[in-house]
């Protein structure tokens, strides 16, 4: 089966849920993407595609004990599956592919 | 701004309520929901912004909502296209599957609209739950017609019902309006059509006035008889008809559909009789019925307490009248489809009984496809597929498979219930009430979905148990599919039974069938006609009486292709209309008048017999020396002769008609003719007393013609015969003898039928099932079979490994289906006639047939397996 294609928006979230490891909780990836990637992310379509990634197996998650700041509600740990990684990877293959031989050309461009 | 924030882990303030009872209540269910209002709790202490709050909490809720619907249309979609594609890839599967149950669905449909018509929809009354239909049982519990006395007490006392009034059935002559006709009619009481319910379309209804004795004689009709006897003339209140030769003034028009037990022509007010002595007498039962509208709030049991209570007390205070008697009350409504309510659910019975034959065929046959398909769910399975998908996926083929057959079913069903109602028998109450309507689509698709899921389950079941990695390795060995090998044997089994029941139900009726048919009813049916007519009661002479019918018999005898004729009071199977007690001059009198013996009595005239194709047994038939003033003479049947003269021989004893003292003549006996089933087919002949018309000359009669062309041919030159005669004299019941007697047994008819063509199709379902699992298991095995050939297995035993199976499952279904047959038969009593519910004979000849049609289903495919040249089979792993 070939590894399964990803929106910008999926890969991106992928990548902040690997980066913030034992961290990975809804309101610490929803921060983190903002200050990354610089734009206001509607939690309605975070968590669709956390719904979204989980459906496709590339995303898991367990639910942990809450804190007092969350009323003691639940909290859910995400984790990248090994099929997440594998996604990652052949769509980075895919921009490296797509990059090749551009990287001189880019470079001239002005304002950038 | 960043001096007024405290630190967020801190704060104890809340979120807005709303948007937190918003995102409890509306968050889509399942995905712990719970934590993400956590998450939004979590955030929103830190942000401190309820506008934030409000506005994550909409897109949530929005987007979830969204992504979930999206995904369960999308997949269903999926799913539905991808059970297309494997609809079309396997072409003849989905056709068997489709036809099978647009066989079972259309069926039950048929079936299902007749009961619901018939049987389930409420009368086109108002508040018909309400209407009890009330009578009288004699001492014997037949229920016999109530005393017009009894029931004026009854209406008197009673405080149960809000009305109740009485009617009674009578056929009546029409004359002034061309032909005169003998039409429907009932005389009824003036409260009947406020207690059933009924208004008029033109005019009135009766009241009270039109009941008491002496009122003037009215009359209202049908819509029917308004529209073809008064075309439709709306200026028709005021008119007179001649009915029973007496003038009636019509007052009122019945609404179309209106019923009353059954359609009727025309309903007089019974004001015409109610001051004649014999309607005072309580012990006369002269056809009147009751009907009684309960009072709101009432129960049937409160009634009818009510009225044994009141019926017990008359009883007190008229012993000599009301001894024996007992008051019979029956909903209104189960009293109009009582003739054939027993039918019908037998047949219904029978009709849910093949859609399950259809069911576990289509469920063997999806089996058999999961089966092979066990390589490719495997695949899915291994490759991530969710088990629930992969169930939902096959539920979603079986109910397009269903749904299919469903909407095929429908089209069947309009066909099927034409041919239904065309063999009802004749008089079914309501039959014209039946359709196919809402109710029955909703039925034909609700069967369909229930099909669907129910024979979809199985192969799910087995899918989902389905072990993905063994599976994927090992799908090519035998021992994969030896699961659904044994679940196929039991679906056959299953089915085998399920058509065994059905079988036994058709042999049953066949052989009811074949016993009413094979009786002597000691008449020829074919070639004759018959029409019954009766003289205008103002004509009470004898003699022109006798003349009236000499001359329609001369003229029919005249008719081209009519070689015999007769005319007589009564006529076979339709009833004999005259019963006595009668006395042999040469035995002694017993002590008491209930030792007298009774027999019809019978009064025709020459020619009756021959028309008839009846058997004279001995001396002579009556002829022209019988007149009305010739020496009195008698003819006796069988039974009679052998009864009060065994052994002996009866030509020239005497008898006489009525009690001992009574003044009748002496008759001579003249000659025997063999027993004639007057009665009905399936009735015990009774004792027969013939006599020669001319010495009896009855007002009502039969003309039998016999005919050498086709007798219905002849029909328009019969009635004509009696027009000529007299314009007055009503035509009634112009039929051929052979349609009498399919009447007589058109309840056991149309019962063979269905059953037969259930039977039919449920064998025939049950033998392609029995087919396939051979054919399939021929196939797997294949391989062995080469082997066992190539070593020099003789291709007999051969054949023998490969249908075993097979007919070892037919044989368990056909043990199971006589045990649960032999119950379920006992519904059939009935309508069985010579054969009793559990008949060893037809279950041996069901189980012969059985056995054949196993054998014959399992010969093929294991004879060509068994043909195969040896290196083919080893070269089919």
């Amino acid at each position: 089966m070939p590894p399964a294609y990803l929106g910008e928006f999926e890969q991106q979230v992928l990548l902040v849920v690997l980066r913030l490891g034992d961290e990975a909780f809804g309101p610490s990836i929803a921060a983190e993407l903002e200050r990354r990637a610089g734009r206001r992310v509607s939690r309605g379509a975070l968590y669709t595609t956390f719904d979204r990634l989980e459906d496709k197996r590339l995303l898991r998650w367990r639910t942990v004990p809450g804190t007092e700041a969350r009323d003691g509600l639940p909290r859910r740990l995400y984790a990248v599956s090994a099929a997440g990684v594998a996604a990652l990877r052949a769509a980075r293959e895919v921009v490296r592919s797509l990059w090749d031989g551009l990287d001189a050309r880019l470079k001239k461009e002005p304002g950038r | 701004v960043t001096r007024l924030r405290r630190p967020a882990a801190t704060s104890r303030h809340g979120p807005p309520r709303g948007a937190d009872w918003l995102l409890r209540v509306l968050l889509p269910p399942g995905r712990d929901s719970d934590a993400i209002r956590g998450d939004l709790i979590e955030e929103f202490r830190r942000r401190r912004s309820a506008g934030w709050f409000y506005r994550e909490a909409f897109s949530t809720i929005v987007q979830g909502h969204r992504y979930r619907h999206m995904m369960t249309l999308d997949s269903l979609l999926q799913d539905a296209r991808y059970a297309a594609r494997a609809a079309v890839k396997a072409p003849g599967f989905t056709l068997l599957v489709v036809l099978t149950l647009a066989l079972g669905i259309g069926a039950s449909t048929a079936i299902f609209s007749i009961v619901n018509g018939v049987l389930l929809r409420p009368l086109s009354l108002r508040e018909p739950d309400r209407l009890l239909w009330i009578s009288e049982a004699n001492g014997r519990g037949d229920v016999i017609s109530a005393s017009w006395m009894n029931y004026v007490d009854w209406r008197a006392r009673a405080h149960a019902f809000d009305g109740m009034a009485a009617s009674r059935g009578s056929s009546l002559d029409l004359t002034g309006i061309g032909q005169a006709r003998r039409i429907t009619g009932r005389m009824v009481t003036g409260n009947f059509f406020q207690t059933l319910g009924a208004q008029p379309s033109l005019g009135r209804v009766f009241g009270d006035a039109d009941e008491r004795p002496g009122a003037d004689r009215v009359a209202i009709v049908s819509d029917e008889f308004w529209r073809r006897q008064l075309n439709g003339d709306r200026d028709v209140l005021g008119r007179t008809l001649t009915l029973d030769g007496k003038p009636h003034t019509i007052v009122g028009v019945l609404p179309a559909g209106f019923r009353y037990l059954r359609s009727y022509d025309v309903f007089t007010a019974l004001g015409g009789i109610t001051g004649e002595p014999w309607l005072a007498d309580r012990g006369n039962h002269q056809g009147f019925v009751a009907i009684g509208r309960l009072r709101p709030g009432v129960t049937r049991e409160a009634a009818f307490s009510e009225l044994q209570q009141i019926e017990a007390d008359l009883t007190r205070s008229h012993p000599d009248t009301n001894a024996d008697l007992s008051v019979v009350v029956e909903p209104l409504a189960a009293r109009l489809v009582k003739p054939i309510r027993d039918t019908l659910l037998v047949l219904a019975g029978a009709v849910g009984i093949l859609l399950l034959v259809a069911c576990v065929n289509v469920a063997g046959l999806l089996v058999a496809r999961g089966a092979a398909r066990q390589h490719e769910l495997a695949v899915r399975a291994a490759l991530g597929g969710r088990r629930g998908r992969l169930v939902r996926q096959l539920l979603v083929e079986s109910t397009m498979l269903a749904l299919a057959g469903g909407v095929l079913g429908i089209a069947m069903a309009t066909v099927l219930l034409r041919v239904l109602i065309a063999v009802a028998p004749p008089g079914t109450p309501r039959l014209d009430e039946v359709v196919l309507d809402g109710s029955a689509l909703v039925f034909a698709l609700a069967a369909a979905t229930a099909c669907g899921v129910l024979f979809g389950l199985l192969p799910a079941a087995q899918a989902s148990r389905a072990n993905g990695q063994r599976l994927v390795i090992r799908t090519r060995a035998a021992g994969a599919s030896a699961a659904s090998h044994r679940l196929r044997r039991v679906l056959m089994a299953v089915e085998v039974a399920l058509a065994l029941i059905l079988l036994t139900a058709a042999g049953l009726m066949m052989r009811t069938l074949m016993h009413m048919t094979s009786i002597d009813a000691g008449f020829h049916p074919d070639h004759t006609l018959v029409v019954n007519t009766s003289i205008p009661e103002a004509t009470e002479d004898r003699p022109r009486r006798i003349a009236t019918v000499n001359e329609i018999l001369a003229r029919t005898r005249a008719l081209p292709g009519v070689t015999s004729a007769g005319a007589g009071m009564s006529l076979p199977i339709d009833g004999s209309n005259w019963n006595s007690v009668f006395w042999p001059r040469d035995k002694p009198l017993p002590p008491a008048h209930d030792g007298l013996p009774s027999a019809a009595m019978l009064p025709i005239t020459d020619g009756y017999f021959d028309a008839l194709g009846a058997r004279l047994v001995k001396g002579r038939p009556f002829d022209a020396r019988d007149t009305a003033t010739s020496a009195p003479v008698a003819i006796v049947n069988e039974a009679l002769a052998a009864r009060i003269w065994p052994g002996q021989d009866p030509i020239g004893r005497q008898l006489k008609q009525g009690w001992p003292e009574s003044k009748g003549d002496w008759r001579e006996v003249v000659g025997v003719v063999a027993d004639i089933k007057f009665e009905g087919i399936t009735e015990r002949t009774t004792l027969q007393f013939y006599l020669p018309l001319a010495q009896d000359p009855p007002g009502d009669f039969w003309i039998v013609a016999h005919t050498a062309v086709v007798p219905a041919s002849i029909s328009t030159a019969l009635s004509g015969s009696i027009a000529a005669v007299n314009r007055d004299m009503p035509i009634a019941t112009l039929k051929t003898m052979d349609e009498i007697v399919g009447e007589s047994i058109a309840r056991q008819r149309m019962a063979r039928f269905v059953l037969g063509v259930f039977a039919g199709l449920a064998i025939t379902l049950a033998a392609v099932g029995l087919f396939g699992l051979v054919a399939h298991g021929v196939t797997e095995r294949r391989h062995e079979v080469g082997v066992r050939l190539a070593l020099g297995a003789p291709r007999a035993s051969v054949i023998g490994l490969l249908v075993r199976h097979a007919v070892g499952a037919a044989m368990t279904g056909a043990v199971a289906g006589v045990v649960v047959a032999m119950p379920l038969t006992r519904s059939l009593e009935g309508l069985l006639f010579g054969v009793r519910p559990v008949d060893p004979a037809t279950l041996v000849g069901v189980v012969l047939f059985l056995l054949v049609v196993t054998l014959a289903a399992c010969a093929l495919p294991a004879w060509r397996a068994s043909r195969a040249s040896i290196t083919t089979a080893l070269r089919a792993e």
